[in-house]
């Protein structure tokens, strides 16, 4: 506890000295401060960014280029952003799942480029991706713009690649510890005829050897020892592999951009062991790939001035196989037993096909200089059939291999009203259709019959929101959407085998709340500081729930649930010319159960309850340090901390008495990086958790100790070349 | 300047609350400290989001709170089984496409738990029970290898479907499981598959075993379940093997149809030995091609065939309502959970319960249990001196455990569970 404490109050100090000492100082600085000075320290050069977290939205715009010397994938780079949790089961090409304000899963979405990534396939992931692919990553929290056509009830993530420029080569190596290795080549070209071309590769590879600390299985008695043992992780290779290009025409008099293009990716992922750490596997693996063309097309100014036009379209061909076959039993040391059956957990060769189309038409228009009109319409159409019958083994039934399809249109309209550039006000509006088609048991006998249904369903939800510049410094924010998530097809039908379906479902729905102040301000060129503060307050009811009741014999989903999360979060940066800086982040949020009773109407003993297996209190803290025109002019070598934190939490009702916790996890990594000749040549190298602390995000599920690792990475750049 | 104050109030304000907010919080969240259970009575029970073991000495009267359990498991979704002796209480689990972790308990003195030790259990199981000094699980429907780990494939090259895994669980070793497999292609001679459906002691180095002989389970799966078509679904088979799955024996008679209860990928059992040592065969006629109605057969103890002149038809006896599992109480005296309509269907609900007598063919509805349209889960009953402790789950009430008195087939309520969804099982350990 005393520790918890000290750590706590170390936080605090490190972050509000940060705060409060530059406070302090803003009151001796003369009030003629301008924002364009700490532009140039802070975001560097990239008005867009700005743009954005200036916006009414409670949202944070990531420089990504800021990142490109460094190793991170772009979920880590989310993790450091108050409010986001990133929690891994493992090294490279682990499952990771994304939280925003305690929301994850299907309750937030991830786009790219503004199109919906849930149909790409887990080759084609962001856990996976390089920070060099994205130009800028969006975290929009509570409230989504119409632009995001989705039924996001918690948030959402938009990746924005690479834009165009005139010619650019941006290629970089990754080597590191437990045999790891990436490597991205990036490069583009607009010819001065108008025809572009951008190609972006990446690639992963690990065996993720690191050690882990587990109980070992004695192959003899099938018993598990008493103590814990150290070994080295033997059957964790990872490799994933994705190609994206794109040419076409761009500044043509009947189209801005027009790029058509494609992406190919796909995995390969050993896997080591199950939920709980100590049962491991010795053949287990799942592959996936996964084909993407894609079509966009944009026009300026059609028919009329002001009036934009956008269509994206994207066809995802997504397969996944999981192949458990050996007839062995392994334990830790890699050792193994014969088995006088096929598969270690349950024989399968089961393969997946998901078909996704989604075609997104974006227009807007501005009537003078004060009324801003927009509109958005995104059509998603999903496909999934399993496809081998071979052995989808026991639990599968015939509905297994019928068809389900799902197809959804999400419209959206928005207006914003901008008097001045102090401030603005925006309200919008959302239509969700959603109509679903799969096999449906109509037996009355003991022998299955199937037959095919369709439902449709619909709902509206709304937003407004506001900013306002109280200073040039001082910014303050309110959003407020209602936000919904519809039942999938799954959730509306059951299979009426295994699930009884509910056509009266409500969707889950959300009020979501957030109410910003920031501050920015900067003297002489010399100090600068940057402070936000977000309360947001999520009131989230109608959880669509799965149930398993014996008088009706199979399990049934209903809507119950009400839980309510008030939570703050801080950031403060404080910034030395462009010599120094500092900042942190910290998030509280307080996420309780507010249902009183359980569906039968017994009162719930867990009531008031904080959610389990959610982490409620994290931070960052990073420091950062540069030494310019070292050993030449345009040379910099910087020096770089980065600390994390999250405060431990149960894993069950605590009310319960469930006792089991995911500990307090605190790690610290370094990071050197020497630019060469204003950023052509890079070097960096980091070390990750240097005090090699046992991590977990998920309960039993160890993350990777101390790591080194070093990047080298050519970047070309040039926007004159006429 | 007005708006630099402001804003410095703002900060401080922020700075307190945040503060306030997390070292509260912390006082909240890290110091309950709640008494564990203890005592002899083992009680196996759901929350919401956890499973957990809540101890007692008595089952008959009184309220626990699931705050107060005894432990709080890694896993979810254990079946307990109880064996006398040595006093053991085994958790057998198996989660979908994953091994799960076989847990093994006993009491001590002090009536506090004590962890005999944690096995890893890699095959599916329906069929449980013990047999000797074993704990022995089943399951049906597997793929055998070869020597190298490859499959055996049937005459069209398909993966074969007729394996049956044992797990031995050894409970005078340390829970050292040994697993087992042997093949059952043609096993009743004719050329049919079987899965096995429950476990009985024969007390002479032999355990019995329902057979659902049935065609190949198709690729396609039917309803998760590790057998296919019946084409015999007129007969009964059951089987003796010994403790190397040797087959010993195998009874047939064409009076009842199969010995097994259907639900989703599991087969319950639907056979079990009177305290007299004879064993009955029951038929709960799941399948719907079946002409025979529900019933019984005996096989008399040491017999090698059927009881010829014994057959006991409890359809007629039930007013046509089949049954689903079968418990032996005491004596003669076992529970069967019966369909809550005529008609039965592969996810039909079975919340109806009654008794009934083999020597005496006689049945009775039980009396004084929530009735079947209240009855949202049940648990595996426990039986203790001539008596049924059952536990019942309804929508308005906390799940308890109902004491079942098999003579007049009444029931009175015991103990109950806040906070608790389900009592999943309740068995008894000595102190030791």
């Amino acid at each position: 506890m005393a520790k918890l404490k000290f750590y706590h109050c170390l936080l605090f100090f490190l972050i509000f000295n940060v705060a409060f000492s530059q406070n302090n100082k803003i009151s001796s600085y003369d009030n003629d401060t301008r924002k364009d000075k700490i532009d140039s320290v802070i975001i560097v050069g990239k008005s867009k960014v700005r743009e954005i977290n200036e916006s009414a939205y409670n949202v944070v715009s990531i420089d990504t280029k800021l990142l490109y010397n460094t190793t991170l994938s772009l979920t880590q780079t989310l993790d450091r952003i108050s409010g986001v949790k990133i929690r891994e089961t493992g090294g490279v090409g682990s499952d990771s799942q994304i939280s925003i304000n305690g929301f994850s899963g299907k309750h937030i979405k991830i786009f790219m480029d503004g199109m919906p990534m849930e149909g790409s396939g887990s080759s084609f992931q962001i856990n996976n991706m390089p920070v060099n692919l994205a130009d800028r990553i969006e975290v929009y929290k509570g409230v989504v713009p119409i632009e995001f056509g989705a039924d996001a009830l918690g948030g959402a993530i938009n990746i924005v690649t690479k834009q165009l420029r005139k010619t650019y080569l941006d290629v970089s190596y990754t080597y590191g510890s437990f045999n790891t290795h990436k490597s991205n080549i990036s490069l583009g070209h607009t010819a001065k005829n108008g025809l572009v071309f951008q190609l972006n590769a990446y690639q992963n590879y690990s065996d993720n050897s690191y050690k882990v600390r587990t109980k070992l299985l004695d192959l003899q008695t099938n018993n598990y020892s008493t103590d814990e043992y150290w070994f080295r992780r033997f059957h964790d290779n990872y490799h994933n592999e994705a190609v994206i290009a794109k040419v076409g025409v761009v500044n043509k008099s009947w189209a801005d951009k027009l790029l058509v293009g494609i992406t190919l990716s796909q995995e390969k992922a050993d896997i080591q062991n199950a939920n709980l750490m100590k049962i491991v596997y010795g053949g287990k693996e799942r592959r996936a790939k996964s084909i993407i063309p894609t079509l966009n097309y944009e026009k300026k100014n059609l028919i009329v001035s002001n009036l934009n036009f956008s269509l994206t379209a994207n066809y995802n061909i997504a397969r996944n196989n999981n192949t458990d076959t050996l007839a062995r039993q392994y334990n830790w040391n890699g050792e193994y037993r014969k088995k006088g059956t096929k598969g270690e957990g349950q024989y399968s060769l089961s393969e997946y096909d998901n078909k996704n189309a989604l075609i997104a038409v974006n227009l807007n228009y501005r009537l003078g200089e004060k009324h801003y009109f927009a509109l958005n319409n995104l059509f998603s159409a999903f496909v999934r059939k399993a496809t081998d019958a071979a052995a989808n083994s026991e639990t599968s039934n015939a509905s297994t291999f019928m068809q389900r399809t799902n197809s959804k249109n999400v419209l959206g309209l928005s207006y914003k009203f901008e008097p001045n550039k102090r401030w603005n006000t925006s309200a919008f509006f959302k239509y969700y259709g959603v109509n679903v088609k799969g096999p449906v048991n109509v037996s009355t006998t003991s022998t299955e019959v199937y037959e095919e249904r369709e439902k449709s369903f619909n709902t509206n939800g709304y937003g407004i929101l506001m900013t306002y510049f109280l200073t040039s410094s001082l910014q303050i924010k309110a959003s407020f959407e209602r936000a919904y998530r519809l039942p999938s097809e799954r959730e509306l039908f059951g299979d009426e085998i295994l699930e009884t379906g509910d056509v009266s479902l409500k969707p889950e729905n959300s009020r979501n709340i957030n109410f910003n102040i920031s501050y920015s301000n900067a003297w002489n060129n010399t100090h600068s500081v940057y402070f936000d503060m977000c309360i947001m307050h999520r009131d989230t009811r109608d959880y669509i729930r799965r149930q398993i009741e014996q008088r009706y014999g199979g399990a049934f989903y209903t809507n119950h649930g009400k839980v309510v999360n008030a939570g703050i979060d801080f950031e403060a940066r404080y910034f030395y010319k462009n010599k120094f800086s500092a900042g942190g982040n910290i998030t509280y949020q307080n996420i309780r159960n507010m249902e009183k009773y359980d569906i039968g109407g017994r009162e719930l003993i867990y009531y008031k309850d904080r959610m389990p297996n959610v982490p409620y209190f994290f931070g960052n803290i990073d420091a950062n340090y540069n030494i310019h025109n070292l050993l030449g002019k345009g040379n910099v070598l910087s020096f770089g901390y980065n600390l994390r934190y999250v405060h431990s939490f149960f894993r069950d009702w605590e009310s319960e008495g469930g006792d089991i916790i995911i500990p307090m996890q605190l790690s610290h990594d370094l990071n050197a990086t020497y630019t060469l000749k204003n950023g052509k040549y890079n070097i960096s190298l980091e070390i990750k958790n240097i005090t090699d602390e046992i991590l977990y995000d998920n309960y039993s599920l160890q993350k990777p100790g101390r790591s080194f690792s070093v990047k080298l990475r050519y970047f070309f750049f040039n926007n004159n070349n006429k | 300047m007005n708006t630099k104050t402001i804003f410095k109030k703002a900060l401080l304000l922020a700075f307190i609350t945040c503060n306030t907010l997390i070292f509260t919080s912390c006082d909240n969240d890290d110091n309950k400290v709640k008494p564990k259970t203890t005592g002899s009575f083992f009680l196996s029970v759901s929350g919401e989001s956890a499973e957990y073991i809540i101890q007692t000495d008595n089952l008959e009267t009184g309220n626990l709170s699931i705050a107060n359990n005894s432990k709080t498991l890694e896993m979810s979704g254990y079946t307990w089984i109880f064996s006398e002796n040595p006093s053991v209480a085994v958790g057998l689990i198996y989660q979908q496409g994953d091994p799960g972790i076989g847990l093994g308990y006993a009491v001590n003195q002090d009536g506090t738990l004590h962890e005999l030790g944690q096995f890893q259990i890699s095959s599916r199981f329906t069929s449980y029970g013990f047999f000797d000094k074993y704990a022995l699980t089943g399951v049906g429907g597997q793929t055998p290898v070869d020597a190298n780990g490859n499959a055996l494939v049937d005459q069209n090259g398909n993966p074969r479907t007729d394996g049956v895994t044992f797990n031995f669980i050894d409970l005078e070793n340390g829970l050292a499981l040994q697993e087992k497999t042997i093949t059952t292609l043609n096993i009743t001679g004719n050329g049919e598959q079987a899965t096995f459906s429950g476990i009985v002691d024969m007390g002479n180095g032999e355990f019995l075993t329902g057979l659902v002989v049935s065609q190949p389970r198709g690729a396609d799966g039917t309803g998760g379940a590790s057998s296919g078509t019946i084409t015999y679904p007129d007969s009964v088979w059951v089987a003796t093997f010994d403790a190397n799955l040797n087959l010993k024996r195998i009874y047939r008679d064409d009076r009842i149809s199969y010995s097994s209860g259907r639900y989703r990928s599991q087969y319950y059992s639907q056979t079990g030995k009177a305290d007299n040592g004879n064993v009955y065969v029951f038929s709960g006629s799941f399948e719907s091609t079946t002409t025979k109605p529900c019933g019984a057969l005996k096989i008399n103890k040491n017999a090698t065939t059927f009881d010829p002149s014994y057959y006991f038809n409890i359809e007629e006896k039930t007013g046509g309502y089949r049954f689903r599992k079968v418990w032996h109480i005491t004596e003669n005296y076992f529970m069967l959970e019966l369909y809550n309509d005529l008609i039965v269907s592969g996810l039909g609900a079975a919340t109806q319960y009654g008794i009934v007598n083999m020597e005496t063919k006689t049945f009775s509805w039980i009396n004084g249990i929530p009735s079947k349209d209240q009855i949202t889960a049940t648990g595996q009953p426990l039986a203790y001196e001539g008596k049924m402790y059952f536990p019942i789950v309804t929508e308005n009430d906390d799940p308890a455990i109902y004491i079942i008195e098999p003579a007049n087939a009444l029931a009175t309520k015991g103990i109950s569970i806040s906070g608790a969804t389900n009592i999943n099982a309740a068995g008894r350990l000595i102190y030791k």
